[in-house]
């Protein structure tokens, strides 16, 4: 008899094992069933969907049960498992249509369930124009209501990924859109003063944005959503998006008899085999390795979901040694209107968190040549272990290209690279595409000074902290002009080609730090001051470039 | 009244906004400077020098080319 494969859940992870496994398998029976009316939909298009950048429905919906079909594989749509019963090998289903009980019997079950998400308990969430984002049918909803209910005003709650690009979606839609978070900042896996940077650009482009703020309720009238009541003020509004973040979808999986892990997510070993014999788990539902601590973590993201897919689908029937899934870095680039935003690895937080000892540099760079038409700021944020020198984790900022640097972060810290491997990569230059010291480079340079003791640098956080305090003096090594354009509260100005006959302005016994527009001069600056005798000197890491807060 | 022209493009540190500076200081009072830089920085910093300057920026075309003409005050 042939082998028969079920899977249940058929979006990114579900519907990449089951065809993976029909490659490696060609006479299983596979049988994928989803509750939803679509299968395999590009989930993370569905912003763009709202914003009108993907125009048309059929574009996310590429895939139907005819063209899996015809790869050998029974889809079954809206239809919902109820119950895996692991000691006689079978899936309790139910036809959401006809309310018809099914059962799928297995010889190996993939759980494929995915994430949904987080609802907060607040009155009024049962208000119609109240969304949240996660399946194609939630998308086709918001863009009808927005392009046939004239919405003018909504809040979105929640800063996440998510949250941000519906936002930048509904702007672009000439929506009024008003951002509320809870904590004190936006894109919370990111360290604050990219996320400050990040909130800064949001706000120019028109999203208000309210961090440390809590939603308290949704008002409204005639069923309908009006307003939003935090518990500082009221937001008017005619639609509200709750985005606070996902939760695995594990309650399948929980009352079979799986072990679940770090937030309720199912623990799979590194093959994706669950604790039950002949069950596996793979994308959103499922739990990770964290690459650089090498601790549980949950990383629900569709690059993982597929990996996940292929590794499940390939350790079904292993021909030889099992494939495996060692841990993944949660990298993630959003773009946010003009500007681009990545992460790969540990962030600052984090870092400390997991007991590192840890440098940080920020560096601002062009993308390409400065002097190429089209060239973009870039800033780029690294964490280095003291000890080993090694990258744990890199955030990257700007107007520019975002994805290559942090993909080439990824690779270095997936291969446990230092700083100095880093500087050494022979990485491709032509003016239209890099600079002859491409922006990774320069910033594992600066990150290799620093730990030589070269120099010592203070963040933009820290410096923030400390602008009232009266040992501080401030000072721009930039030209007047720059100066006039707008500094550091308190910045005092002693342009670089004057540094040293104005040296005695600088009160020696106190602390000074000495900046710029992107940390150059200020290295200069501080090299001269140095060798004069200033002993207590640190460089603002990024200079004005990256000082996340209001210039004066 | 002289009109100037500055080309500012492809110059890094410190960029475009330190010719401005330097061109208005020799300038007459009611001059017309007109840079042209690709530094994207230049967009935002030109608005904000003539604001704190006094001198009137009597237009900007953004681009991959940014256009200034600002008038000496
Ligand atoms: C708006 C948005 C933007 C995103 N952008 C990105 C991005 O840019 N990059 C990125 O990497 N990731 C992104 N993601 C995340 C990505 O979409 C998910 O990681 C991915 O969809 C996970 O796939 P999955 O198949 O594991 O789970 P899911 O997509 O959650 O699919 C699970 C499916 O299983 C079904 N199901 C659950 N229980 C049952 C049951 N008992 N019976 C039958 N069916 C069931 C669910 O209804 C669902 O259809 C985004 C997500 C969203 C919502």
């Amino acid at each position: 008899m042939k082998q028969r494969l079920v899977v249940i859940g058929g979006v990114a992870s579900g519907t990449k094992t089951a065809a993976k496994a029909i490659r490696e398998n060609p006479d299983l029976e596979i049988t994928v069933i989803t509750e939803e009316d679509y299968i395999s939909y590009a989930g993370c298009g569905l912003p763009y969907y709202i914003g009108n950048v993907i125009r048309d429905k059929k574009h996310l919906t590429v895939m139907n049960p005819e063209k899996f079909k015809e790869k050998g594989i029974t889809v079954l749509l809206h239809t919902r498992a109820e119950k895996i019963i692991p000691s006689q090998k079978v899936v309790k289903a139910k036809d959401m249509v006809t309310g018809e009980e099914k059962e799928f019997p297995y010889d190996k079950l993939v759980l494929a369930t995915g994430a949904k998400p987080i609802v907060p308990p607040i009155p009024g969430i049962e208000l119609k124009n109240v969304y949240v984002l996660r399946s194609v049918t939630d998308a086709f909803k918001i863009r009808d209501a927005v392009e046939k209910e004239g919405i003018k005003k909504a809040v979105v709650v929640g800063g996440g990924f998510i949250g941000l690009e519906v936002a930048e979606n509904l702007t672009l839609r000439g929506v009024k859109v008003t951002l509320v978070e809870l904590l004190d900042q936006i894109l919370p896996n990111f360290d604050k003063e990219i996320a400050l940077l990040a909130e800064k650009h949001l706000k120019e482009k028109g999203v208000e944005v309210f961090t440390s703020e809590k939603a308290l309720s949704i008002e409204g009238k005639d069923g309908k959503a009006t307003a939003l009541l935090t518990d500082k003020r009221k937001i008017d509004a005619d639609m509200v998006l709750l985005s606070i973040g996902v939760k695995p979808d594990t309650q399948l999986a929980a009352g079979a008899g799986i072990e679940l892990g770090i937030k309720g997510a199912i623990k799979v070993n590194e093959n994706m085999e669950t604790n039950i014999h002949d069950i596996y788990a793979v994308g959103d539902c499922a739990e990770n390795i964290n690459l650089v601590t090498g601790k549980p973590a949950w990383f629900p993201m569709g690059s993982t979901a597929n990996k996940m897919g292929r590794v499940a689908a390939l350790n079904l029937y292993p021909k030889g040694e099992k494939e495996s899934l060692e841990g993944v870095l949660g990298t993630t680039v959003v773009k946010l209107f003009d500007i681009n935003v990545a992460k790969t690895g540990l962030s600052e937080k984090d870092a400390k968190n997991a007991g590192y000892n840890i440098i940080t540099v920020i560096v601002p760079a062009h993308d390409r040549a400065h002097y190429y038409p089209g060239a973009k700021n870039i800033i780029t944020k690294l964490i280095v272990d003291k000890a080993t020198h090694r990258l744990l984790g890199a955030q990257i900022i700007g107007e520019g290209v975002v994805d290559k640097p942090i993909d080439i972060a990824a690779t270095v810290i997936t291969l446990k690279g230092t700083v100095e491997d880093m500087a050494k990569l022979d990485l491709a230059y032509a003016p239209p595409f890099s600079s002859a010291m491409s922006s990774t480079i320069v910033a594992a340079n600066v990150a290799r000074n620093k730990l030589l003791g070269k120099l010592e640098g203070i963040s933009p956080l820290e410096l923030k902290d400390r602008l009232s305090d009266p040992e501080l003096q401030i000072i721009d090594v930039r030209e007047e002009a720059e100066y006039l354009v707008g500094t550091i509260p308190g910045a005092r100005n002693i342009p670089l080609k004057e540094i040293r006959q104005r040296a005695g302005e600088i009160d020696k016994q106190r602390e000074t730090v000495v900046l710029c527009k992107i940390g150059l001069r200020a290295y200069l600056a501080y090299i001269t001051l140095k060798h004069l005798g200033v002993q207590k000197l640190k460089i603002l890491d990024g200079g004005v470039t990256a000082w996340p807060f209001e210039l004066e | 009244m002289a009109e100037i022209k500055i080309d500012a493009k492809c110059l890094q540190c410190p960029g475009p906004i330190v010719q401005l500076f330097n061109a208005v200081k020799s300038a007459q009072s009611g001059d017309v400077i007109v840079v042209e830089a690709t530094d994207r920085g230049f967009y935002k910093d030109v608005q904000a020098w003539c604001k704190k300057t006094g001198n009137e920026l009597l237009s900007l075309e953004d681009g991959d080319v940014i256009v200034a003409r600002v008038k000496k005050a």
